[in-house]
């Protein structure tokens, strides 16, 4: 009986809460949002925010097109692993002190996970045969190898914090994080990790590829460069994963720096209401949640997108490893000498 | 309720594709200045793409050059069903001034079933976007036709496999239908 209870329980994390359902709501507004808020800066009105549902289903009543030179398996499983990879990464990701799979992964498995999308892009566009892909894909890849290296970076210093004051050395668990932070205070306040923070910051529009950073879909010059050849339903596959890579970044931050936000809501609701306490606190949770998501991706996505313009592929590269590099860099020293 | 979904997103996200037939670049510019802070079209969903595979509308502009034609034919090919064919400025329309050069190969409508026009030289920004606001409407009644053919005549799924021969068809029916609206737009003139 606990089995099947337990068994449930998973699926309804898979499919509902952390997993597919919210996932795709989320992540679609947060998209919404982002495209509203650009418009606004540009002082136009904009799409409605539920622009990227209309897309995404008009997307699904368009005729699909394989072109005759391109590996049609390859084509069509591609944006369809690379939904799943990222869904299941959203799974890893605690929120605040509810994980629902705790202990079974951490912060490598997470950097493996954030690979896969990116990969699987490059995957079909390499095999639609596309010109315009090609590019698109050279770039990409150069991007990830731009993006990574921070990131690794700013995961070692977060990891070298949390385990000096744990005693264990490096502490590369992100629900224990998560733990530590509810404890002692989120790890933003602390001067050591500001660096990392701004590193941080700058990362979340490398990955998610918004537009400083876009040099591999660059709509003007090469045609969306990987997507060029998708249509119809796998071109909407490929958007929704883009919109949840949106909420995984900054929920990965969230759970990285702010995961001690939300305690006083635990305590102030055993206060009020003891005997529902923790049930409304996941709620809660999941609301403060969407809304930092929301602000993170005012400040990181629109806000860069609006006031900037794109950079090419070689500048990009030295940027993430110079700048970005660097503040990563001091957050990771200043951690090594328990700062 | 899926159906009525998509039916229902499907005049609410137009992805314009642009195809300059040999234009002077005038209706260019002010296809993109409707995209503009000024008339901003975005508010409507509109998006231009640079691919033809993901676009739902094809607006062409220019007196279709011979040169150009096979071109044109080609990308409109490559826009997957169902899609909306706009001819912007008179140009693609009637030849315009260029009407009667040995290198022309226009009016469009030789080649192609347009479903809206726009006339003028070039059309005004309100004038564009009343046009493409109806095209999103085309747009959706031509997937909502799809669906009823589809449910009327099952077997139409089995002679898919010569696509070109089997997508003329819909399309010739459903523009035969609402021809009355899509006349040419009455706010046309420019100047």
């Amino acid at each position: 009986m606990t089995v099947f209870l337990d068994a449930l329980r998973y699926l309804a994390y898979i499919l509902i809460f952390p997993g597919f359902i919210f996932c795709f709501l989320t992540g679609m507004l947060l998209c919404g949002i982002d495209r509203k808020l650009v418009a606004r800066m540009q002082k136009r009105v904009g799409p409605p925010i539920l622009q990227p549902f209309y897309d995404f289903f008009k997307l699904f009543g368009k005729e699909t097109i394989v072109p005759a030179q391109a590996n049609r398996t390859v084509f069509l499983l591609a944006p369809l692993v690379g939904l799943a990879a990222q869904v299941v990464l959203q799974l890893f990701i605690p929120v605040f002190s509810f994980s629902a799979f705790s202990g079974v992964a951490d912060i490598i498995v997470v950097l493996y996970l954030l690979l896969i999308p990116a990969l699987s892009v490059i995957l079909g566009a390499a095999s639609s045969g596309s010109p315009y892909a090609g590019v698109g894909l050279s770039r990409e890849m150069v991007t990830i190898l731009a993006v990574e290296l921070p990131l690794v970076l700013v995961l070692l210093a977060v990891a070298k914090t949390v385990g000096n004051a744990m005693g264990t050395g490096l502490c590369f668990s992100l629900s224990r994080i998560v733990e530590y932070q509810v404890a002692n205070g989120s790890l933003i306040t602390k001067l050591s990790m500001l660096p990392a923070v701004a590193a941080m910051l700058l990362i979340i529009p490398g990955e998610t590829g918004s537009h400083p950073f876009d040099a591999a879909e660059a709509e003007t010059e090469i045609c969306e460069g990987m997507l060029a050849e998708y249509s119809g339903a796998p071109l909407a596959v490929y958007k929704l994963s883009h919109s949840v890579k949106l909420l995984t970044m900054t929920s990965l931050f969230t759970a990285l720096f702010l995961g001690g936000a939300c305690r006083w809501v635990e305590k102030l609701l055993l206060g009020i209401y003891p005997a529902m306490a923790a049930g409304i606190a996941i709620v809660v949770e999941i609301i403060i949640l969407f809304l930092i998501c929301a602000v993170l991706v005012a400040v990181c996505v629109s806000l860069i997108h609006a006031v900037t313009a794109r950079l090419r592929i070689e500048q990009l590269f030295k940027y993430y490893w110079t700048v970005v590099t660097g503040l990563a860099a001091v957050s990771v020293v200043l951690a090594w000498y328990g700062l | 309720m899926f159906k009525k979904l998509i039916t229902e997103s499907m005049g609410k996200s137009p992805w314009l594709f642009h195809i300059n037939a040999g234009s002077c670049n005038g209706c260019d510019i002010e296809l993109v200045a409707v995209l503009t802070p000024r008339y901003d079209a975005e508010r409507l969903g509109f998006k231009l793409s640079g691919s033809p595979r993901q676009a739902d509308i094809v607006v062409v502009t220019g007196p279709v050059t011979k040169q150009s034609l096979p071109r044109v034919l080609r990308a409109i090919s490559q826009v997957p069903e169902p899609r909306v064919i706009v001819t912007m400025g008179s140009c693609p329309q009637s030849g315009n001034v260029f009407r009667g050069s040995y290198s022309i190969a226009g009016p469009l409508s030789k080649y192609v079933d347009v479903d809206v026009d726009i006339a003028g030289c070039a059309p005004k920004p309100e004038a564009i976007i009343d046009g493409l606001a109806l095209a999103m409407k085309i747009l959706s009644d031509k997937r909502a036709a799809m669906y009823k053919a589809r449910k009327v005549k099952p077997a139409a799924a089995e002679p898919a496999a010569s696509a070109e021969a089997v997508s003329e068809e819909p399309v010739s029916d459903v523009s035969a239908d609402p021809s009355p609206d899509t006349a040419v737009n009455p706010e046309g003139g420019a100047d």
